[in-house]
């Protein structure tokens, strides 16, 4: 049986503001058609370590591998490798002068040289696939929270990228508006789509997510499958974290 | 001739003299706008120093005397221009300075999460900064630039003093043949209203003709 | 030679920097006249009729809207004359300077008034202060606090304008460096030692503005960018 093929690898991960260490050493691996997620309280480092894997955010000390190419050398073309990524904000950071087709159209025409008509089709159906093709000409500013980040995916996925990286993508929408996303995000992990999602949505992590990572402080304390971390922990901070969220969310939907 | 038809005549030769010098400074001012903005906010420290001192001192000059070190000073160290390119040039590096005030400002104002999504989907510096900031950022600086260039319309009048022939310096000399300051100046002062005033509703047409929802032409 | 170029130093440079005082006139009689007209310009376009606001901005439209080198000319050939006025360069000069900056700074505060909110007008009121004492008491205050940085900027224009009046005679700063030129025959040092004076009162000038401003921020009042 073939080993699963290691779409990304993480060694050693370091960053730190100051004095303030965010990450202290973070290792490990995504495979392909993995949806890994990675939760923990505010301030654990979550939601750096994304932004430190495509270099959007420079690491003191560690490594990046995407597909066997090392990220984190300075002399490897850092934009090469972020086209491989799809990358979903929190705050969608859809750009605000471009119509929402156009948006997924953008990095096709300026980064990939792709033609015009060619990209353009591309986007539509992109869009099609996260639902909004009746949307294509609106501006962000006239699209739902939901919307935006549904179009934000279609941006990302128009790329036809490797792996998906979900920075807290619901953490910013109205509760009503989570679910629209959360399904979208769970239809591309069912067709294989290889995902990093930095996440509290529980039901979404137990649904689709195969690992979970646990951080604490900069590491990561604990790492199993969702069901396994939520309901049956043998750590203690692992066990009160989750008791908290669900008190905080309630029953969470599976 | 009588004195009306001769004012008048020499007047609109000199308002074409005044719409030539415009059509030359405004676009290239505008650029250099861009550029100096650009310069100052993404450049490396030496190339941005430079172009904040150029921006600090076409600021800080004023206008007429920059005109006067153009076309008088600099003869001296074997630069000569005409009285109309002295002109330009002053206006071009005046309003280029004032400009890329503005367009700096909107350049600064752009949330950094358009440079992060740029920048993740694989965008160089370059990209980025064409293709997402300055699209927006120019938009934001609209009023800002154009403000300035409603300015260079009615500042063009100090082109006299290095010896063009433009609407006022045609009414001052036709003031000096013939006395009659109150019809003379009055003249010319419509002649720049009616300049300053289309351009005006020139420009508010073009902010609402880029107007894109949620990006706000202007803060 | 050297001996000119001390003589250039020794006399010539004072007495253009003599031109400083008159320069400061003009700049200190346009914004305070500016400023008078300016502000009840701005409440007027703010809080006044329908047909107050027309008068108003025709005003502003028109002083916005001519050179002020037209202006000057105008003014000084043809209207005062007419107007049976006997205004020397100086004042005719001060006169229009500031008749113009009065549509300009009208408009910084009719920006800043309108920045401050209906809300404080309200509070006001109801507290039982009429409309006048409303604004005089509450809104000016906060409004002209964050005017300030758009006054910097009025200012350093104004100074840049005064250099205009030359064409007057007033005998500031730019029309003795003309003399000094004329008398020399060098056009090179007196105007970029001009231009250096120039430089030095704009960014020390609105240096010591902005000052002011950090000494009299209110925290929590919305600065104007």
């Amino acid at each position: 049986m073939t080993a699963p093929e290691i779409v990304l690898r993480v060694e050693d991960l370091h960053k730190s503001y100051g004095s303030n260490t965010v990450l202290a050493g973070v290792t490990f691996n995504v495979t392909k058609r993995e949806t890994k997620i990675v939760c923990g309280p505010s301030g654990s480092g979550k939601s750096t370590l994304l932004r430190c894997l495509n270099l959007l955010t420079i690491p003191e000390k560690g490594s990046v591998w995407l597909e066997g190419i090392e990220v984190t050398d300075p002399s490897v073309d850092i934009n090469k490798a972020r086209q491989k990524i799809g990358f979903v904000f929190q705050d969608f950071n859809l750009f605000a002068h471009f119509t929402a087709l156009r948006n997924v159209s953008a990095g096709l025409e300026i980064v990939k040289g792709v033609r015009k008509d060619e990209a353009k089709k591309i986007a539509l159906e992109a869009l099609q696939k996260v639902g909004l093709e009746e949307h294509a000409k609106k501006y962000p500013a006239e699209l739902s929270g939901g919307q935006k980040q549904r179009v934000a995916i279609a941006r990302a996925l128009a790329m036809n990228p490797v792996i998906m990286f979900y920075d807290e993508p619901t953490s910013a929408l109205d509760p009503q508006l989570i679910g629209e996303v959360l399904e979208v995000m769970k239809q591309l992990a069912r067709e294989g789509m290889t995902s990093l999602v930095v996440t509290h949505e529980m039901g979404f992590a137990q649904s689709v997510g195969d690992e979970m990572l646990f951080m604490m402080e900069g590491r990561i304390l604990e790492r199993g499958t969702p069901t396994a971390l939520i309901t049956d922990s043998g750590n203690e901070v692992t066990r009160e974290f989750f008791k908290s969220i669900n008190k905080l969310y309630g029953r969470f939907e599976k | 001739m009588s004195f009306w038809e001769s004012f008048l005549s020499a007047l609109s030769e000199g308002s074409i003299i005044t719409l030539e010098m415009l059509a030359l400074a405004i676009p290239v001012s505008m650029i250099l706008g861009v550029v100096l903005a650009v310069a100052r906010v993404y450049g490396k420290k030496p190339v941005s120093a430079i172009a904040a001192g150029i921006v600090g001192t076409f600021r800080g000059l004023p206008l007429i005397v920059t005109l006067l070190i153009l076309f008088f000073a600099l003869p001296k160290v074997g630069v000569y221009l005409t009285p109309f390119w002295a002109a330009v040039t002053g206006f071009i590096l005046c309003s280029g300075a004032y400009q890329s005030e503005y367009v700096r400002g909107a350049i600064r104002s752009i949330d950094v999460g358009q440079s992060l999504a740029a920048q993740s989907l694989g965008m160089n510096r370059r990209k980025e900064v064409l293709h997402i900031i300055l699209p927006q950022a120019f938009r934001r600086a609209l009023p800002g630039v154009t403000n300035e260039i409603i300015y260079l319309i009615l500042y063009s009048s100090l082109a006299y003093v290095v010896g063009v022939s433009e609407i006022f310096g045609v009414a001052k000399h036709f003031n000096s043949l013939n006395f009659r300051p109150m019809e003379i100046f009055s003249t010319a002062a419509v002649f720049y209203l009616l300049m300053a005033t289309v351009a005006y509703a020139g420009f508010r047409r073009l902010e609402s003709r880029l107007k894109i929802p949620g990006l706000d032409v202007g803060r | 030679m050297l001996g000119e170029f001390q003589t250039m130093i020794w006399e010539f440079f004072p007495y253009i920097l003599g031109g400083i005082v008159w320069t400061f006139g003009l700049v200190g009689g346009g914004l305070g006249m500016g400023f008078a007209i300016g502000l009840p310009v701005a409440a007027g376009q703010a809080y006044g009729s329908r047909a107050t606001n027309a008068i108003l901005s025709a005003y502003v439209w028109f002083f916005r809207s001519i050179p002020l080198l037209v202006l000057l000319f105008l003014f000084y050939w043809g209207i005062f004359p007419a107007l049976g006025y006997k205004l020397d360069p100086l004042a005719c000069s001060i006169a229009v300077l500031g008749i113009r900056s009065g549509a300009y700074q009208s408009q910084i505060f009719r920006g800043a008034i309108e920045s401050v909110g209906e809300g404080q007008l309200m509070a006001a009121r109801t507290l039982g202060m009429s409309k006048t004492k409303g604004i005089y008491h509450i809104v000016l205050p906060q409004a002209l606090r964050v005017s300030i940085p758009g006054w910097a900027n009025e200012y350093a224009i104004m100074l840049k304008d005064s250099a205009i009046t030359f064409a007057l005679g007033v005998l500031e700063i730019l029309t003795r460096t003309r003399y000094v030129v004329m008398a020399t025959m060098d056009p090179f040092l007196p105007y970029f030692f001009a231009g250096g004076v120039f430089i030095v009162l704009t960014y020390g000038g609105t240096k010591i503005i902005n000052l002011v401003y950090e000494k009299t921020k209110v925290p929590g009042l919305i600065r104007r960018a």
